[in-house]
């Protein structure tokens, strides 16, 4: 069976990729470029190739004609690839199709847009002066092509489970839903899930739940010792290594207000 | 029904190629016809380690390309009759392995009845380590007792379990063997290094043996003879266990434990 359909010129499967959204609050090229330099740090490989949707529905009402050329390159320039665009009126359609993009509409932009105002609240300090800064929330999904854009929500999505160990330079991306590891996560792995994520087994890596900005997402984890976490784009590094006091035990990691929490959920011991 | 085999690692300077020319020639000299191949195309080394060097004529690239036959090309090894070794070239680079060309000739060898056709793949996860692996039943995963080596290795089975050829097509997945190589008693007491367990903890796949690291092993290379030739050595024994493991029998694992050398031994020094 295999081997008829690798004789094949062309096979055609659903995969889901995962991009960056560039939120666009302003079309000076200057103040983007200022605002891109200021967040990458100067460090070049902060972006590495990453797809990139550029989100332009802020803006689309008030600047009908964007330089989408200057743009693109801008984006290329911090190695970020835009793919698709999202929120583009229909006169900007055109010109978008022109250059090689794709247009994510319809019901993925709608999610989106809500999506959008809780990333934005999220991570707003990772980025610079709000109004004039694109705010890029890590690893939003882009539905690519947008043609297999998934329908209305109907039945709710069952949560992803994988039982086989995360390896490093492995990526798992639960879309859409929460995420279960029954196996173990190593160092170099990168777990992602629209919703929570849960791991039965030693956590390393890094793992990011809420991906496209659900706040209330949680990671839960038997034995954490991530390399870093993040909810809704709120992210904490651990260069310190992670608290000795919750390290290798039950934990939860939370988004409270703009700042990651992690508590333990031992139990506490009966009393005799 | 041969059994490919790729003896990889990720890291550079594990022990790849000593480890695969320890456990080819162990399998042949129980008697089964193995062929070893070396898949690091520029950079050879498997046929110094065999000591055949100077009896390459043609190499994989060569068959690959059809200026050679692999009865041409395959070197009989020195010691034992049912081993052959095909070296790699030195004077291409790695594009000149090509998938259809090694699918090409893994398919032959089978055909020459070969049992276990051993692949000694290149450090890294490029193009020549990629080939080394697609074809292959079973894999050797060489780590050294060091985070890096063991950073590397995970990425490596992560590949396997993507880029083979068994998880493309959806068939059986590629069966891993933990070979810890370079393990120093002491220095995991010592806390210097971490112990063959901290290893299985992080990789957790099976187990199937420990080499102790040695100083025979570099005397070996030097005069180009695999490790296992020298009887009475640790890493000689360690390598018929695994061997013996790899045929399916039960072993105890040696060498895992610090002995204080003894009153007498301090006095004399040791052998």
């Amino acid at each position: 069976m295999s081997k008829s359909l690798s004789s094949l010129p062309i096979e055609i499967k659903i995969s889901t990729v995962v991009a960056i959204s560039a939120i666009l609050h302003s079309s000076d090229p200057i103040a983007i470029d200022a605002a891109l330099k200021q967040m990458t740090g100067g460090v070049s490989d902060f972006f590495e190739d990453e797809f990139a949707v550029i989100d332009v529905g802020a803006i689309a009402a008030e600047t009908p004609y964007l330089d989408w050329r200057a743009l693109v390159d801008l984006l290329k320039k911090y190695r970020l690839n835009a793919v698709a665009v999202r929120g583009a009126t229909p006169e900007m359609a055109e010109t978008v199709k022109a250059l090689g993009l794709a247009l994510d509409d319809g019901a993925g932009a709608d999610r989106a847009r809500e999506d959008v105002a809780a990333a934005t609240a999220a991570v707003s300090f990772v980025a610079s002066p709000a109004p004039i800064a694109p705010v890029v929330a890590p690893v939003a999904p882009a539905p690519i092509p947008a043609a297999v854009a998934p329908a209305a929500p109907a039945a709710p999505m069952p949560a992803l489970i994988v039982d086989t160990p995360v390896r490093a330079g492995q990526r798992v991306y639960a879309r859409g839903c929460d995420l279960i590891i029954t196996a173990v996560v190593n160092n170099g792995a990168e777990i992602i899930a629209d919703g929570s994520i849960h791991v039965y087994a030693p956590m390393h890596g890094r793992a990011l739940a809420g991906a496209s900005g659900n706040a209330d997402s949680r990671i839960f984890g038997l034995s954490l010792q991530p390399e870093l976490v993040s909810i809704a784009g709120v992210y904490r590094t651990f260069d310190e290594g992670f608290p000795a006091e919750l390290a290798r035990q039950p934990a939860q990691i939370r988004l409270v207000g703009d700042r990651i929490d992690i508590s333990s959920l031992t139990p506490a011991p009966a009393r005799v | 029904m041969a059994r490919i085999i790729v003896v990889t690692s990720g890291k550079g300077g594990v022990g790849k190629t000593t480890s695969s020319a320890s456990f080819s020639t162990g399998l042949a000299l129980r008697g089964h016809k193995t062929a070893v191949l070396d898949f690091d195309v520029g950079l050879r080394n498997l046929d110094l380690i065999m000591g055949c060097e100077r009896r390459v004529v043609y190499d994989l690239v060569n068959v690959i390309n059809g200026e050679a036959t692999l009865n041409q090309a395959l070197i009989k090894d020195k010691h034992c009759d049912n081993l052959y070794i095909l070296p790699a070239s030195q004077t291409r680079d790695k594009d000149a392995l090509s998938e259809d060309g090694v699918e090409r000739v893994l398919n032959e060898l089978v055909k020459m009845d070969f049992e276990f056709i051993i692949c000694d793949s290149p450090a890294g996860i490029e193009h020549g380590a990629l080939m080394a692996l697609t074809f292959a039943d079973e894999a050797l995963i060489v780590t050294n007792p060091e985070v890096s080596s063991v950073r590397d290795s995970d990425r490596i089975l992560g590949i396997l379990q993507a880029k083979s050829r068994r998880a493309q097509t959806g068939g059986e997945p590629v069966k891993e063997h933990l070979l810890i190589t370079r393990y120093s008693p002491k220095r995991v007491e010592n806390d210097e290094m971490l112990s063959y367990q901290d290893v299985q903890e992080i990789l957790r796949i099976p187990l199937i043996g420990i080499i102790p690291e040695s100083e025979s092993v570099l005397h070996a290379s030097n005069q180009g003879n695999p490790a296992i030739h020298f009887k009475g050595t640790d890493v000689a024994e360690a390598y018929e266990d695994v061997v013996a493991r790899f045929l399916g029998e039960e072993r105890p694992l040696r060498f895992t434990t610090y002995e204080k050398p003894g009153l007498l031994q301090r006095i004399f020094g040791t052998k």
